[in-house]
């Protein structure tokens, strides 16, 4: 079944005193791949400037408006469109040998090749505690165990607005077991990296209305490495694996990878921002 | 020639000039008072006042200046944004910016200046050193144009110099007219009676190194008329209006080799004023000085303004 | 030192036996190289000597070849100090060091080239996977980017110095931003202003073909389908302590210094601000860090440089010299790994030596270092301007149990090394006005470009003017001296 989905990311800055020239660049848009096609893409901005798109250091696509004119406000709006195949993510041939899959994330040519996604970051780094907090069960597949620490992550942390921030490190996390999907996600990262599974950030968009965790902003779950089978998609935030309702914007070694917005901005004084993300779909 | 680049050999240019103006301005004031002809130009406050006019300090309440702190605000003192000492700073914080355009020579004058200055102790200035700075200053800045002149291409870097020491140089000779001015009214005891002649003359000729050259010219004392007619209109004195009208104009030629001007440009703008002061007669300024230099020093700032806003901040 | 009384300038010469001197040999008699210059040198007083110093520092100064010093009260503003006595080294000498510096500039560009690769070097276990992992300097915007000409360290520096067994040993390659070459120019010229005699008597290798090298290397690796490029400087500014350097690069090679707010961003292609618009730059050789390179792509906070530069460097439109992420290479720790990194990459044997290194990683490595602290130079690994060196004989007991603790809570963050006595060279010192014996070593350039590659002739002897200090950067009160290369 193909979904065909409208989204609208829409974002509102409000600075006290004039900014004389700014630099945004946005990432928030949706990444082509197996299972998500791009069919459009919309941008307006509220104030005159250039709108540029361009593809990061990671590789993906970024929208950029310079501003060279004063103004204190800006609203910056972007509407997608893009179909989004139904997918069966237990749809692959289950490993037969766990040891060699185990031996597998030991060996010295799967850990470079995905060292960018094995290491630990300031966000990801898990604070030393008297015992693991998640080990996993080598008698069962890696997926399984997958699996299981994403039920744990959903059992062990408590879905909170407003306790933490972009830059709360996984100390904190652990210390009030409360948090939104990112906080979640790198959780998970980091026990799943501790366990020797590469661990990707994903930033992206969650189908409202279905009353999922996370989804009235950008949302953001894992990919993790399953030897034989691939990336696979797990949103620990509300204990599934991704699907037809999870739109890929980007991936990352965490949140600082991935930002919906950078901004660079030549002004002095306070400023409020306030975004607002809308996912509709009709099938 | 990148636009911040440009900006910085502008106002290098002139912070050099400015400094040298304002140094000159008070050390011809204070010395030339010294032995004056009449009891006001005498006066000590009186020169204060005018050194004060002159560098656009109007904070003063106290109605009488203690020589010693205006000395020293109009030297040597960094927060005071006129002082002397202020405009090498910046000049030389502007040589830094532009010094890989500039000769090694240069940079080496502009360094040891600032090092001369940056090192002159106030207590020395303000007793017994006022003589033996400004005139340091007068020398260096000539030493400077020197190199400016004699190191560096005729290019483009060398016309953004010379723009910004010509029109410093018209914004004080303009200054310095319009203090001299308010001055010897004053001397005399009122706007009501003419002014025509006054020991103020002699000093502002001093105060732009053209008495000599005046005297040359007209080989008579100075009167209003013929020293206004010579700092503003007389083409072949350096220290003119016009001259640095001329100097400004060919300037931007060099710079933007544009042949036809719009009419909303600075070099426009240039070339209109100097075709207006080229057949200007000192009589149509004496029907009214001091609008005349009012309106003078408007259209030089706007000019420089428009200059910054054309070249500088792209 | 009975022979050396009959020179009166080196009357006062107190010579330590145990460490290698650059100018007298085990017997105290002036070695070859130095005999014309300590003749010609004989003829001048110590007096004259402190003349000629003075005039030096003062025309330093003047011409404002300074470093600012940062103080509580203000900024101010220092001389790199300058010896008058020149460094130097003979040809054959010279040929092994060039060849030497080559060899591992080229090792060191084709490592950086599989890190940001295939990683072979790492898959084959020769370099362990934490060089990459753990180093703060690893790009991972840097995979797979083709930089032009492949080449990513255009520019290197080599810090060398000659141990006490009258061999050459390589101290540190520097592949980031490494500064100094501008002095190598000062310092030559300062000498020529004060001594110009002695020049007549040597036959030596010009520097000042520095900077046309330098232009030649740029436009090497300029962007594929550019005809005639325009290349730019990059500087922090003028309140940077290298400020000096960037405008005389700038005005030696002939190109612009920018500033980060003089270029920006449109469609991926870079340009600057002119009085007469905007104008296309093609290649930027940058003296920024790299992460400070552009707010958009890495620190989102950085003032000095250009948004979105980052992306047209990977799209191809602009050549950033050095590459961003050669920091990874330039780690201390990987240095360790640099006899097997050449043989890796080039089948030969490494011409220069490495000094021996022992990683705190490494279990063994960490033991010896704890039990023999005082005999070791403990270093941290990603620390540059010779900040947190510990040398093992220098410190009190308390402070060794101080740094092994320290070691012991993040052992992968220091190495150790044992400790290299530097060669000393009779150095001018301005409070005994005499000649004393002070270490030195040698930072030497190395330049590579597309099918092209240059080694100045010359370098930077750099002095540690404080008695017995083994440091010698500049930061740390070190001084320089002009070295000569003597012409076959």
């Amino acid at each position: 079944m193909i979904y065909d989905y409208t989204i609208k990311y829409r974002s509102e800055n409000h600075y006290e005193t004039p900014v004389f020239e700014a630099y945004w660049q946005f990432l928030v848009t949706p990444e082509n791949n197996e299972t998500q096609e791009l069919i459009s893409e919309n941008i307006t901005t509220s104030v005159n400037a250039r709108i540029e798109s361009s593809i990061n250091g990671l590789g993906f696509n970024t929208s950029r408006i310079h501003c060279k004119k004063p103004f204190k406000d800006i609203i910056f709006e972007v509407t997608f469109k893009l179909t989004k195949k139904e997918i069966n993510p237990f749809d692959f041939t289950p490993s037969l040998d766990n040891a060699l899959d185990y031996k597998l994330l030991e060996s010295l040519l799967f850990r470079v090749e995905f060292e960018a996604y094995l290491k630990q970051t300031k966000l990801t780094t898990l604070p030393n505690l008297p015992e693991e907090l998640f080990l996993f069960d080598k008698r069962e597949s890696v997926f399984q165990n997958c699996l299981n620490l994403t039920h744990w992550i959903f059992d062990y942390v408590t879905f909170t607005t407003g306790v933490t921030t972009t830059e709360t490190t996984l100390n904190t996390i652990i210390q009030n077991k409360k948090g939104v999907c990112q906080d979640f996600t790198h959780l998970m990262c980091a026990i799943a990296r501790r366990n020797k599974v590469p661990a990707r950030y994903v930033s992206g968009y969650l189908h409202q209305g279905n009353g999922f965790f996370g989804d009235s902003q950008m949302h953001a779950w894992v990919e993790l490495y399953i030897p034989k089978v691939g990336w696979v998609g797990f949103d620990c935030t509300n204990n599934l694996l991704a699907n037809h309702n999870h739109i890929k914007v980007a991936h990352g070694k965490d949140y600082d990878d991935c930002p919906p917005l950078k901004g660079i901005v030549y002004s002095s004084g306070n400023n409020f921002t306030k975004y607002t993300v809308e996912v509709t779909h009709q099938q | 020639m990148l636009a911040r680049v440009a900006n910085n050999l502008f106002w290098m240019g002139r912070y050099i000039e400015r400094a040298e103006h304002t140094a000159r301005y008070l050390k011809v004031n204070y010395f030339s008072s010294l032995d004056a002809p009449n009891k006001l130009s005498q006066s000590r406050q009186f020169v204060l006042q005018s050194v004060y006019q002159m560098v656009g300090e109007t904070s003063f309440t106290s109605l009488t200046l203690k020589e010693e702190e205006v000395l020293y605000n109009v030297g040597l003192n960094l927060n005071k944004t006129y002082s002397v000492l202020n405009s090498i700073k910046l000049a030389r914080e502007n040589a830094n910016s532009s010094r890989d355009l500039v000769s090694t020579e240069f940079y080496e004058s502009i360094n040891k200046f600032y090092h001369f200055a940056m090192n002159y102790s106030n207590d020395k200035f303000v007793k017994n050193g006022l003589y033996d700075f400004t005139t340091s200053v007068t020398e260096h800045t000539s030493i400077l144009r020197g190199k400016i002149r004699g190191t560096l291409l005729h290019d483009e870097i060398y016309a953004l110099i010379m723009l910004g020491i010509n029109i410093e140089r018209a914004t004080q000779i303009t200054r310095i007219i319009k203090t001299k001015f308010d001055d010897a009214n004053k001397a005399i005891g009122g706007y009501a009676n003419p002014i025509k002649n006054s020991y103020e003359w002699t000093t502002l000729l001093k105060c732009t190194e053209s008495y000599d050259m005046m005297r040359r010219y007209y080989k008579k004392s100075p009167t209003q008329l013929t020293t206004l007619e010579f700092l503003i209109l007389n083409a072949k004195c350096p220290r003119s209006v016009m001259n640095s009208l001329n100097q400004i104009y060919n300037n931007i030629c060099t710079i933007d080799n544009t042949k036809v001007f719009k009419k909303d440009t600075s070099a426009f703008l240039i070339g209109k004023m100097r075709a207006e002061y080229e057949f200007k007669t000192i009589e149509e300024i004496q029907l009214n000085v001091h609008d005349f230099i009012e309106k003078t020093s408007q259209l030089l700032f706007s000019i420089g303004f428009k200059l910054e806003n054309e070249y500088f901040y792209v | 030192m009975t022979k050396n009384t009959l020179n009166p300038i080196f009357s006062s010469y107190d010579k330590i036996q145990s460490l290698y001197d650059e100018i007298f040999d085990e017997n105290s008699d002036v070695r070859e190289v130095y005999k014309k210059l300590f003749e010609l040198y004989s003829g001048l007083s110590i007096d004259d000597y402190g003349n000629l110093n003075e005039m030096a520092k003062a025309s330093f100064f003047n011409q404002g070849i300074t470093f600012q010093v940062y103080s509580d009260t203000k900024a101010q503003e220092k001389i790199f100090p300058f010896d008058l006595f020149p460094r130097i080294i003979d040809h054959d000498e010279w040929d092994t060091i060039e060849k030497g510096v080559l060899q591992r500039s080229k090792a060191l560009n084709l490592f950086l080239h599989d890190v940001y690769h295939d990683k072979k070097i790492i898959k084959d276990g020769i370099v362990p996977i934490e060089m990459i992992s753990s180093s703060s300097n690893y790009l991972q915007s840097m995979m797979d980017i083709d930089p032009p000409g492949g080449i990513y360290n255009h520019i290197s520096g080599t810090d060398l110095i000659k141990h006490s067994d009258g061999k050459y040993y390589v101290l540190e390659d520097n592949i980031r931003c490494p500064s100094g070459v501008s002095y190598v120019m000062c310092n030559r010229g300062a000498l020529k202003k004060a001594l110009f005699g002695v020049f007549n008597h040597y036959d030596i290798h010009s520097v000042t073909d520095y900077a046309e090298n330098l232009l030649e290397i740029l436009e090497s690796v300029k962007p594929h389908g550019v005809d005639v490029p325009t290349a730019v400087v990059i500087t922090p500014g003028i309140y940077n302590s290298a400020y000096y350097e960037h405008s005389y690069l700038a005005k030696t090679i002939g190109i612009e210094l920018v500033e980060g707010r003089d270029l920006f961003v449109e469609n991926d292609f870079v340009y600057m601000k002119t009085i007469l618009g905007s104008k296309r730059v093609d290649i930027i050789y940058r003296r920024i860090d790299d992460t400070f390179l552009d707010p958009l792509e890495f620190k989102q906070d950085s003032a000095i440089g250009v948004p979105g530069l980052f992306a047209a460097y990977k799209k191809g439109n602009v050549t950033i010299v050095n590459a961003p992420g050669t920091g990874v290479a330039d780690d201390k720790a990987i240095y360790t790994y640099m006899p097997e990194i050449i043989r890796y990459y080039l089948g030969e044997e490494p011409i220069l030596n490495n000094v021996h290194t022992y990683h705190c990683s490494k279990e063994d490595d960490l033991k010896y270092v704890l039990e023999n602290v005082n005999e070791l130079v403990v270093k941290p690994v990603d620390e540059a301007g010779g900040y947190g060196i510990s040398i093992g004989n220098r410190l009190t007991k308390e402070e060794i149990e101080t740094l092994k603790e320290t070691i012991k809570k993040e052992p992968r963050k220091y190495i150790a090394q044992p400790i290299m006595s530097l060669s000393v060279h009779a150095t001018y010192i301005e409070d005994t006005n005499s000649f004393e014996q002070r270490h030195v070593d040698l930072r030497t350039f190395t330049l590579l470009g597309n099918q092209k590659d240059f080694v100045l002739r010359g370098g930077l002897t750099r002095v540690a003017l404080k008695k017995g200090n083994l440091i010698v950067n500049s930061s740390q009160g070190g001084g320089s001296k002009d070295t000569w290369i003597l012409k076959k």
